[in-house]
């Protein structure tokens, strides 16, 4: 460390606060000239820690008092930013791999898509915290760290990265997640300790694996150490108040009942007509033969002549002669199309109207 | 040959034409055994054999599909027969030279009478000159339609200003201090208001069960309207009816089963509608032909099998503070003025006039006005009535909610709008459209005939309803008819569409910034036409 | 998205912390405006609680204006007050003629009236005054109440502390209250009435954030009370409701929250019976106060309290931070870190969705979940 050329900013002189622009150019500045650890007493401005990397590949190293909005945001592996006391919104927003430290509480979307390397927080974080976390394989996974809870809306939209909400200090609390989290998550892990209410339906809460606890008691010593807690590990290392949350499949979410079971299962026994009518619910085809015939062929002894052209111009050879020749239709077979009644030269058959009305 | 004169009935008089090409047709016989009207028929034609032109008579007889002339069973395009052709041979074309309604009265000196929708030229029609214009970016952030909540919900029932809700603080506690009109949440679309009889049983009970089945499965709190023409007990006396709005029109049917059934219920019904007009034919009284009376018909409307005329109004109503008096106080001491009872009336002029007189009723008890507009669809109208008479809904909608505006009484008794919508294609941009311009909620009742199977169109095409003769099984009560319905395919329709519709009103309140429904924003609206914008005082933009 | 503070203090405190807790949070207001309310006076004013407070900005007709109609009325001048202006070069700031902050006694008429007739002369004398110069374009009333006083200016925050010399910690104007804005102009034109905070008969309001149900909100409004005026800002409304809601209708204060961010039916079943039916009601009647959109409410009441509310889906930033004898109610943590380094930063409280924060006189806080 003793290679490292160290500077000074102050945010804020003799009642003259430095505009945000101004404040970055002048760390770009002192970046470009060589200058790696950085102590900036802010006012308030954005973006502070963002972006910035030094030519000689060596680590970026911010300790920040009361920055605005955005601290770490964009900030890219190598870089280390140390924040004392509480920040504003959007804590690592789009975090690209620094290992950022907060010590007091965030604002609202701390993690907003983050997409790798690690925010600690030793206090709570805000409302749609971890919104759009995302994982990039090419890139170490995101980790998103909390000692004590989060706002609602929290994780909404998340695609990846790992959150882990610690719940201490969250007596009293009905959700250490707030309410109607995880809305729209189709990825990643989010372990948290203690009561969840108000969640999500797209994700599934599970009990952790041995993987799960694994990861969670190596990376839990790294966090409370960088957040100067290691006296709580034995309390945050009792697995019997964790909990696992993953996104469930879109096959798993969209399950429901079809309305044919409805109807057979839930619906009014026998139907709401029942009284009147019987009605199997079988439905008639077009050009149905049987019932669903509009109408059908009946056949007149006395007319008949024997020439038979029904029986050769019926396109479904419904009509048959039986031996003492009496000619029948078959109901199977007959749409009552009405060509038999058609083609017979002398009124033979004659067409009568199927339809009628339910008794 | 048949001889042929001038003044008989022809072809070429009637609506339809029925385009038949022999050389394709292989004389299966399915156009015809499908035919509900009994509009084509199989017929021997001869033609000229092919052979010598010195040889005389030498033609032969071939079977052909031929059209029937006739007013009773003329096509009505329903196009059922090219469905069934396996040739494609067969098809009912439009005929644009007809003069079917000049030969029908002057045959028979009766009305036209038909059944489908209006058919006003839908092009120019207001609502699709109207687009959602303000759209939440950035102060107001859009919101994600698919996961983020809205509730689309609105009161139904009468709704008291603040200062008359009976609440008072005592040492900074509310207490109620006395009860109020009854008033429900419900989804912003009403399914109905279609009468039994006037449908088939199995489309009733497909949009019944629909109705169930959204409420139940999907957590969707739609409603159903159940049209003037009872209600079957099975269902008054289920769980069921809770999603039911009872509705009286001036024929009464089916009443006396509902006050008998009362001691059974075990749910309170949704809602009463006293249908005083409606949006196809204001001014006129139900209309169901006696071909579609049906025992179970007679049996529930306690009629026997006739041409059954409502009266156009409810007898003994002689002004609107009759009707409070009478109906109003009556349905709502029906169910002890625990259901809220809402009125429907045919958009017209007057509308304004009927809506703050409602407003201004001292008893508090209508609790809901819906506004059915000229393009709505009926089962059975005068041709003339539903071509000529009616008001169109947007403009009315708008001067109803702009009444109560300028009383500050808006939203006391919500405003349900109705007539043709999603006409164009889009039931959801017309329902967020009316709800900016003033609407509650939206009623719709021919558009769910059509997701069922039905071909009516706004073009003259079937509306053939009031014949009972619906090839899709529809608008019938014939059991070879209905029986082509299948009802758990069309409740499922059913379902599907209002949920794509729920979606849909979702991507439009969500960029909008709307978690909630945006009942009179008419802020979000914007139109090229300088006199809609005018007229419905909102944005002219070009 | 601009940014609003409300410090609420045992000591008194002067319009220059209102501009320290606004100036770090600067990259969220665009130059456009500051504002402020004080309320629970000091210094010159503290012996005049029980006599009205005039603050306008006019031009010179427009104060002679106003002048003839107070002395029309029969109000007398007790004081009168004007800040010192530094008028430096290069200021961004768009200045009136005059600004006058001036005590008035009551009319002989009402000696003998009733605190309520009193009120409602003040309230029938401001929508006179309003009117007046509205007609001529003359200057702007922004309060006209006991104990209150309220600034408004087009500009940097920054110069218009300079022009008024209120970074000077010896400004004569201090208060227990202070509530203030620094805007961040949006869709609705820049005018001094759209400044926050919005004052109505005791009732004070300011937001961050947008209302998209603000035509609805107006058209019901306009016809509910004769204060209901101006609808400048998308925000009035929320100082309209609260004022109907809490003043007229005299309902207790969560029922603000019912009626600006009513819960969804589906919440609203799952309440006992009287409750849920209570809620039912207001939320069916009162749908058209129904506000939309991310907002964050801070307000202060004539008991002098401070309250904070968050809209439903919380998407407008506040936090509350506190010490022995302030506490501070802003849009962002920066602000207050500067102001209290030293405060217990555990105690800091970040209000949910539809939760109301009400802080009473001896600063305890009571937080209402609704």
């Amino acid at each position: 460390m003793f290679n490292n050329k160290k500077i000074v900013i102050n945010g804020i002189k003799d009642n003259d606060r430095m505009s945000t622009q101004a404040l970055l150019q002048l760390i770009e500045e002192k970046v470009e000239e060589g200058y790696t650890d950085f102590e900036i007493n802010a006012c308030g401005q954005h973006d502070i820690g963002g972006s910035s990397w030094n030519k000689e590949g060596k680590e970026l190293n911010f300790r920040i008092t009361n920055p605005g909005q955005r601290v770490g945001g964009m900030a890219r592996k190598g870089t280390n930013i140390y924040v004392e006391g509480s920040v504003p919104a959007d804590v690592g927003w789009l975090n690209s791999g620094a290992n950022i430290i907060v010590n007091g509480d965030c604002g609202d979307t701390a993690a907003h898509c983050a997409a790798s390397g690690k925010i600690y927080v030793s206090g709570r974080v805000g409302t749609r915290s971890g919104a759009l976390m995302k994982y990039d394989p090419k890139f170490e996974t995101p980790e998103f760290w909390v000692l004590k809870n989060t706002g609602s809306f929290s994780f909404e939209f998340m695609g990846g990265g790992i959150a882990v909400i610690c719940g201490y200090d969250c007596a009293g609390i009905k959700s250490v997640l707030g309410n109607r989290s995880c809305v729209g998550m189709v990825g990643g892990t989010i372990y948290c300790r203690g009561p969840i209410q108000g969640i999500a339906k797209c994700v599934d809460v599970i009990d952790l694996n041995e993987n799960d606890k694994q990861f969670l008691t190596s990376g839990m010593k790294r966090f409370l150490s960088a957040i100067d807690k290691k006296g709580l590990a034995d309390t945050l290392l009792d697995f019997t108040e964790w909990h696992k949350i993953i996104p469930l499949s879109t096959e798993e979410k969209t399950k429901k009942i079809s309305v044919k079971d409805f109807r057979e299962t839930q619906w009014v026994e026998g139907g709401i007509f029942g009284d009147f009518i019987e009605d199997d619910m079988s439905v008639f085809e077009l050009a149905a033969t049987g019932k669903g015939r509009l109408k059908q062929p009946v056949w007149n002894k006395e007319q008949c002549i024997n020439c038979e052209l029904c029986i050769k111009n019926c396109p479904n050879d419904a009509i048959s002669k039986t031996e003492d020749n009496k000619y029948l239709s078959s109901d199977d077979k007959c749409i009552g199309c009405s060509i038999c009644a058609t083609v017979c030269p002398k009124n033979a058959w004659t067409m009568q109207n199927n339809k009628k009305e339910i008794s | 040959m048949t001889k042929v004169t001038i003044n008989q009935l022809h072809k070429d008089d009637l609506p339809w034409i029925i385009e038949y090409d022999e050389s394709k047709c292989i004389k299966c016989g399915r156009c015809s055994a499908t035919c509900s009207f009994g509009a084509i028929k199989p017929a021997i034609e001869q033609r000229v054999k092919s052979g010598s032109i010195s040889e005389k008579n030498k033609l032969e007889k071939v079977i052909v599909i031929k059209q029937e002339i006739g007013f009773a069973n003329h096509c009505r395009g329903c196009g059922m027969c090219e469905r069934v052709c396996p040739n494609g041979a067969i098809r009912a074309v439009r005929n644009t030279d007809d003069r079917y309604s000049i030969r029908y009265r002057s045959e028979t000196a009766e009305s036209v009478k038909k059944g489908g929708r209006s058919n006003l030229n839908t092009e120019g029609r207001t609502l699709d000159k109207i687009k959602v214009g303000r759209i939440s970016q950035m102060t107001d952030p859009s919101l994600d339609a698919l996961r983020h909540t809205f509730e689309l919900k609105t009161p139904f029932g009468r709704v008291l200003s603040a200062d008359k809700l009976g609440l008072n603080n005592e040492n900074g506690k509310m207490i109620e201090t006395k009860t109020l009109p009854p008033n429900r949440w419900i989804y912003p679309i009403i399914m109905g208001d279609m009468s039994i009889g006037a449908v088939s049983w199995r489309m009733w009970e497909a949009m019944a069960i629909a109705t169930a089945y959204l409420n139940e499965v999907c957590g969707i709190p739609i409603r159903m309207c159940t049209g003037e023409g009872g209600i079957p007990s099975r269902l008054l006396k289920s769980k069921y009816v809770k999603y039911m709005i009872l509705q009286i029109a001036s024929g009464h049917f089916g009443w006396n089963r509902i006050i008998d059934a009362m001691p059974d219920m075990v749910e309170d019904p949704a809602g009463i509608l006293i249908k005083i007009g409606q949006g196809a034919k204001p001014g006129d009284g139900g209309m169901l032909m006696a071909n579609k009376v049906a025992k179970y018909v007679q049996e529930i409307r306690g009629v026997p099998k006739a041409d059954l005329l409502s009266p156009p109004t409810h007898q003994g109503l002689y002004s609107i503070e009759e009707s409070v008096q009478k109906m109003f106080l009556s349905m709502n001491a029906a169910f002890n003025f625990r259901v809220p009872v809402a009125i429907k009336v045919a958009a017209s002029v007057t509308s304004v006039s009927v809506y703050n007189n409602l407003l201004r009723d001292p008893y508090n008890i209508v609790g809901g006005f819906f506004l059915d507009g000229l393009a709505a669809g009926t089962g059975a109208a005068h041709e003339i009535s539903l071509n000529h008479t009616g008001h169109t809904i947007t403009s009315k909608l708008r001067d109803c909610y702009k009444a109560a505006v300028k009383q500050g009484r808006q939203g006391e008794i919500p405003i349900f709008a109705g007539g043709g919508l999603g006409q164009t294609g889009s039931f959801a941009a017309d329902a967020f459209k009316l709800i900016c311009l003033g609407a509650n909620g939206v009623f719709s009742g021919r558009l769910l005939l059509q997701i069922a199977g039905c071909v009516g169109n706004d073009t003259e095409r079937c509306n053939a309803c009031n014949t009972g003769l619906c090839p899709a099984g529809i608008a019938s009560q014939d059991v070879c008819l209905t029986k082509r319905l299948d009802i758990d395919k069309v409740a499922q329709n059913l379902v599907n569409y209002i949920l794509a519709t729920d979606l849909e009103l979702r991507k439009l309140m969500a960029p909008t910034g709307c978690s909630s429904l945006p009942i009179g924003r008419s802020d979000a609206l914007i139109t090229v036409d300088k006199n809609v914008a005018d007229r419905l005082d909102i944005q002219y933009v070009c | 998205m601009c940014r609003i503070g409300a410090i609420k203090s045992k000591k008194n405190i002067r319009p220059s912390t209102a501009l320290k807790l606004m100036r770090s949070q600067q990259e969220g207001h665009d130059d456009s405006g500051f504002a402020f309310v004080m309320q629970d006076i000091g210094g010159i004013f503290e012996t005049y609680k029980d006599l009205p407070i005039l603050s306008m900005a006019a031009t010179i007709e427009g104060t002679r204006l106003a002048e003839d109609i107070l002395h029309d009325i029969g109000f007398t001048r007790v004081l009168q007050w004007t800040p010192d202006i530094n008028n430096k070069q290069g200021l961004k700031i768009n200045p009136m003629p005059n600004y006058i902050f001036e005590v008035l006694a009551y009319p002989k008429s009402h000696k003998y009236a009733t605190k309520e007739e009193k009120e409602q002369l003040l309230v029938d004398t401001s929508i006179r005054l309003r009117k007046a110069l509205d007609e001529n374009h003359s200057g702007y009333i922004y309060s006209f109440w006991n104990d209150v006083l309220t600034l408004k200016e087009i500009g940097s925050p920054k110069d218009i502390g300079t022009y008024f010399n209120l970074w000077d910690d010896d400004n004569e104007l201090c208060a227990k209250i202070i509530t203030a804005q620094c805007r961040q102009n949006t869709n609705y034109g820049i005018v001094r009435y759209a400044a926050h905070p919005f004052f109505l008969e005791g009732y004070t309001v300011l937001a961050n954030g947008e209302n998209t149900f603000y035509e609805k909100n107006r058209l019901y409004q306009e016809g509910l009370y004769k204060g209901y005026l101006g609808f400048e800002s998308d925000s009035q409304c929320f100082l309209y409701s609260l004022h109907y809601v809490n003043k007229i209708l005299k309902w207790p204060l969560e029922y603000f929250m019912h009626t600006v961010f009513p819960l969804s039916y589906n919440d609203i079943d799952k309440r006992n019976g009287t409750e849920k039916e209570i809620l039912l009601r207001i939320k069916a009647s009162l749908s058209h106060l129904s506000a939309n959109g991310p907002n964050t409410v801070l307000g202060v009441l004539p008991s002098g309290n401070l309250i904070c509310v968050c809209d439903p889906k919380k998407l407008r930033p506040v936090v509350i931070g506190r010490d022995s004898d302030t506490v501070i109610m802003t849009s962002e943590v920066a602000g207050i870190n500067d102001l209290m380094p030293n405060r217990d930063l555990t105690k800091d409280i970040y209000p949910k969705e539809r939760e109301m924060i009400v802080v009473d006189d001896n600063l305890k806080i009571e937080r209402i979940v609704q």
